[in-house]
């Protein structure tokens, strides 16, 4: 530590923080222009230069690249300053274009800023006219290098944050700028981050353009509704339309965000909206008033209860609820619909959490926090292709593998943007990645990589583990999984060897059979190695959609009550049970491929979908039509006539995320604040449906004035969130476990011990290969990074960029099938269900594999997928 | 605010121009040594522009692919560095140093001689595709003033008149 005076103010920091860290500790303000805390101090502008005396001797200095040191005066606005601080903005405004009134940036502009702070009175120089490129055929972002300030932070976040390094200073000297290859239009993530970081008006949001001043807006924080990580966003609206996405510097996300968080927002005033309930009305969905539709949804409700029993009700939830809605949702089904059968995505896309991380190690949840991971050393990714699911996330592994010298060890089938960066790649045979995992354990185990004593005293099952892991020799694995032997020793060992290792996985629907094992694998690997409870280690599972850990906290599924109580669990039970004022069933019920086969016997008559399509996202899509179909009664709760709408008998549309309020709660625990950026008259919450169904349904007593009285009960029944009220996330949000009133929440899980005592190991599988039929190729569904579930296919600005579903191959295998970029090609399974899309050759895919993404109604890729095989085998023909 | 763009605009042509297949295959061949060394950017990029000639698109792109850096990155350092060319060069290079020493004895005449004889100057390449003239401030040659290179050779002490004949001897 050291400690030294800035403006008369003393402030200690560490060592090896800059001065400007330290005034910004002190509550001293430096200006700047080309600084941004998520970059490598660059110090380029030269307007935080400060005074420093150290020694006797007084030099100027800029502040932000050279540290503080013990005993040092800092001087931040001298009149010397001032003055040095005016010649350097009277030289940049030489040929910055003065076009303040007609330009995006105006009055949100630092340049400007600076200029009007320091009060330039006149430009002295002769004015130099610039002519650079001018770019506007990108997709959301528009280029205009006259304006440039050469800060050069756009180049330094696609490169240091992104990994992207799309953008690079180009030419030199006074022709210098910035630019792609040949100014081509970007080809890249299209994160926008460049436009968010840029000081001026140079790279800007093209949604801007003649529609809004940065002062005419209305802008309000909010949390990102696309994956679990749980952005923060400053939504800037004017006349119900988005004008800008930001997001804060001081958020969790440190401002970052994706190219969905940015730009993937104009499904919310969509056309295609719904904006009144329909209901089956002669066999055809016809609009009706709220009223109406309501009250025959309760009636329809209560009559299939009535003749063939609750049982014969089941309710899908969705990870898009926010946890108010979750929680009435559960309370709905189990005690006003009485039905035993609840779940939400798909059954098995959240079950790596539960089976996986909840079992063994004690709580449901991913065990650090995000940004955790750009210190660790190594970084396992398991099947994890967090550039298309969970780029923020990336950025993560970016930042570990340039400036902390961090390792990757990939096990994927795939080639991933991040197979590419420092580390090792261990390319397997699509859905034989927890083979891979799992041969690791075992060597880890056999070469005694571990220590032995340390994990007795915190795990229990190594003896059942070993035993299972009797087969998973690295050679024989290496021949199952086409992976080189010793290359996985290696990894094995370098895992072992890490001081800090994190292990990435992703959760969701496109790899429903395989999770829970991945998860476990992981689990293990982090006991054994001691990774959990420390700083940047632990395991992350990085759930599909926002409120993936959310709807696991408030229990969406068959055999679970919010807060993780089993529903087998005495106590929990009761304690739900007095709160809720009616008797739960002791017995888990189905889960979603549970009910959809009943469906299809019979058995179940009504199933109520609330903010899921299950016709578009669960596997096999055959049952799911099927199951759907033979109902006698189907709600489907949407923003959208979906294709699981349009079989329905009723239809409610409900408010986007853009228009409630509530919480969610993100894949690092962190439960934020939702709030409405419009309201909309049209459309209900799903909670005030949730309410009014129960009172027509008979239960009065289901009532809430809104989403703040949600959260103090779930406060006064779930443990971890015991301490949480709409107060206390404020802003910030705050991490469970959150005991009570006085606790900040935690940012690591298990740091004193597990909840049980000691963490419990996860036998391996039973080590096979999957029956070898079906065709030559491999299927593996994937997420695209511009859309996300089925909803995005509503964002007109996602469409643009992407608009529909293109098998990428490998050129080796498209030359053997015959095919060229564009072809039509028809993908059919062992049952002989097909789907016909365009192909086009590709890096990512090695050969023998075929990359459909899953986000497309028209593919209909779901017809392909089976609940319980990762990767099904394919033919592959011309059509 | 389009009409404005508009009348900043100037956009990057590329130069789109076919090389020989035969061309692109010595070209992997070279490559192939940097294959995944990202630090070795401008040794590959000068093997390449010594077989290309120059460094069109096509070119710098499948140097970006074979090192693996971005081709954002590859044109950044191809338009910084003088030394590299992304437009066809004519066969030779005339170097012709216009710095003071040179100056003073000559230099100026010189540089009239070629763009009189050869009918480009500075920055050109004729239309023959035989020269491409560059000036440069310093050759470090100051005692053989004036200098001019062809390619690789130096020729110092130049007088004015001889201009024409040293030229002749590169066809």
């Amino acid at each position: 530590m050291v400690t030294l005076t800035i403006d008369g103010v003393e402030v200690t920091v560490e060592r090896g923080a800059s001065i400007l860290e330290a005034a910004q500790k002190a509550g001293v303000r430096i200006p700047t222009l080309c600084h941004d805390k998520r970059l490598v101090p660059y110090g380029a502008c030269r307007l935080c230069i400060v005074e420093v005396t150290s020694r006797g001797r007084t030099r100027t200095m800029p502040a932000c690249f050279n540290p503080a040191r013990e005993g040092m005066e800092v001087a931040t606005h001298t009149p010397k300053l001032a003055e040095s601080r005016r010649m350097q903005l009277m030289l940049l405004l030489r040929s910055h274009p003065l076009l303040c009134p007609s330009c995006d940036a105006g009055g949100n502009c630092r340049l400007q800023d600076l200029v009007h702070e320091y009060e330039v009175p006149e430009l002295p120089f002769t004015r130099e006219s610039r002519y650079y490129h001018v770019e506007n055929e990108s997709h959301f972002i528009r280029f205009n290098m006259n304006l440039c300030v050469r800060c050069g932070m756009c180049v330094r976040i696609c490169d240091e944050v992104q990994g992207e390094n799309e953008l690079s200073f180009i030419k030199r000297g006074m022709e210098c700028e910035v630019s792609t290859d040949f100014g081509r239009p970007l080809q890249c993530e299209l994160c926008g981050q460049c436009a968010q970081i840029c000081p001026v008006g140079a790279i800007a949001s093209k949604w801007l353009v003649g529609t809004a001043r940065a002062f005419e807006v209305n802008r309000v924080n909010t949390v990102c509704s696309f994956c679990s990580l749980g952005c923060v966003l400053t939504v800037a609206e004017r006349k119900k339309k988005i004008v800008a996405v930001s997001s804060p510097a001081d958020s969790h996300n440190e401002g970052n965000l994706c190219v969905k968080g940015r730009y993937g927002w104009p499904y919310a005033y969509s056309e295609q909206r719904l904006k009144k309930p329909l209901i089956r009305k002669d066999g055809s969905l016809q609009e009706v008033e709220w009223n109406e539709a309501l009250s025959f949804v309760a009636e329809q409700l209560m009559a299939i209860k009535g003749s063939s029993g609750p049982g014969s009700l089941a309710a899908l939830g969705s990870e898009r609820l926010t946890n108010e809605e979750a929680y009435v949702f559960n309370r709905f089904a189990r005690t006003v619909m009485e039905t035993p059968h609840l779940d939400h995505a798909g059954g098995y896309g959240y079950r790596a959490l539960v089976d996986g991380l909840g079992s063994a190690l004690g709580f449901p949840a991913s065990t650090n926090s995000i940004t955790e991971i750009r210190e660790a050393d190594v970084i396992l990714l398991l099947a994890a292709d967090l550039t298309e699911t969970h780029p923020v996330a990336k950025n993560e592994a970016i930042m570990a593998t340039s400036r902390h010298k961090g390792e990757l060890i990939v096990i994927d089938a795939v080639k991933t943007k991040l197979t590419g960066r420092r580390g090792t790649h261990l390319m397997c045979k699509p859905g034989t990645e927890h083979f891979v995992a799992f041969a690791m354990i075992k060597e880890i185990i056999d070469k005694e990589l571990f220590d032995r004593k340390a994990l007795d005293l915190r795990a229990d099952g190594l003896d059942e583990l070993v035993a299972s892991l009797a087969p998973y020799d690295p050679d024989a694995v290496g021949a199952l999984t086409g992976v080189d032997a010793d290359t996985i020793r290696q990894a094995a060992e370098k895992f072992a060897r890490a001081s800090r290792a994190a292990i990435l996985l992703t959760d969701g629907m496109n790899r429903p059979a395989q999770n829970v094992l991945l998860a476990r694998a992981a689990a293990n690997l982090a006991v054994i190695t001691g990774q959990v409870g420390k700083e940047s280690g632990g395991v992350f599972v990085f759930g599909e959609k926002a409120n993936a850990q959310g709807a696991i906290d408030m229990g969406l599924a068959p055999d679970l009550l919010p807060g993780f109580r089993r529903l087998a669990d005495e106590e929990g039970r009761a304690r739900f049970e007095k709160a809720w004022g009616g008797p739960l069933p002791q017995e888990p019920g189905m889960n979603a491929a549970g009910i959809l086969e009943a469906a299809e016997k019979g058995a179940v008559r009504g199933i109520y979908v609330v903010g899921e399509n299950p016709l578009e996202t669960y596997p096999n899509r055959g049952q799911v039509e099927r199951a759907l179909g033979s109902l006698q009664f189907l709600v489907a709760q949407d923003l959208f006539l979906t294709s699981t709408a349009r079989l329905a008998h009723a239809v409610l549309p409900v408010a986007s995320f853009m228009e409630k309020n509530g919480t969610v709660t993100s894949a690092e625990r962190m439960i934020q604040r939702l709030k409405p950026v419009w309201k909309s008259v049209e459309h209900k919450s799903d909670l005030e449906i949730f309410t009014a169904l129960a009172a027509m349904m008979g239960k009065p007593a289901m009532t809430y004035p809104g989403p703040e009285r949600v959260m103090d009960e779930i406060a006064s029944l779930v443990d971890v969130y015991k301490g949480v009220s709409y107060d206390r996330i404020g802003d910030r949000g705050i991490q469970w476990p959150c005991v009570d009133t006085d606790d900040p929440g935690k940012r690591r899980l298990y740091e004193g011990g597990f909840p049980a005592g000691k963490a419990r190991l996860q036998p391996a599988p039973t080590f096979q290969a999957s029956p070898n039929q079906g065709g030559p190729f491999y299927l593996t569904p994937s997420s695209l990074k511009f859309h996300s579930g089925s909803i995005s296919q509503f964002s007109f600005s996602l469409l643009e960029v992407v608009a529909g579903a293109v098998a990428e191959m490998n050129r080796s295998d498209m030359k053997a099938v015959g095919l060229v970029d564009g072809d039509r090609v028809r993908i059919t399974d062992s049952f002989g269900a097909s789907i016909a899309v365009r192909a086009k050759g590709s890096r990512r895919a090695p050969a023998g594999v075929v990359i459909v993404p899953q986000h497309f109604s028209e593919a209909k890729l779901n017809t392909l997928t089976r609940w319980d095989d990762p990767a099904p085998r394919v033919r592959v023909e011309k059509v | 605010m389009e009409e404005r763009d508009a009348l900043l605009k100037k956009k990057v042509e590329p130069v789109v121009e076919a090389i020989p297949a035969e061309k692109l295959e010595q070209l992997d061949d070279i490559l192939c040594r940097y294959e995944g060394k990202p630090g070795y950017l401008i040794p590959a990029l000068k093997d390449a522009q010594e077989l290309v000639g120059y460094l069109p698109q096509q070119v710098q792109g499948r140097v970006a692919d074979m090192l693996g850096v971005t081709s954002s990155h590859v044109y950044g350092v191809v338009t910084f560095y003088s030394f590299f060319t992304i437009t066809p060069r004519g066969r030779h290079t005339i170097r012709l140093c216009l710095g003071t020493a040179c100056y003073v004895k000559g230099a100026k005449d010189i540089l009239e001689n070629i763009t009189r004889e050869v009918g480009i100057t500075v920055g050109e390449t004729s239309s023959d595709g035989r020269f491409t003239l560059e000036a440069v401030r310093c050759l470090g040659a100051c005692g053989l003033a004036p200098v001019l290179l062809v390619g690789a050779d130096t020729h110092g002490n130049i007088v004015p008149k001889d201009t024409v004949s040293i030229l002749e001897g590169y066809q």
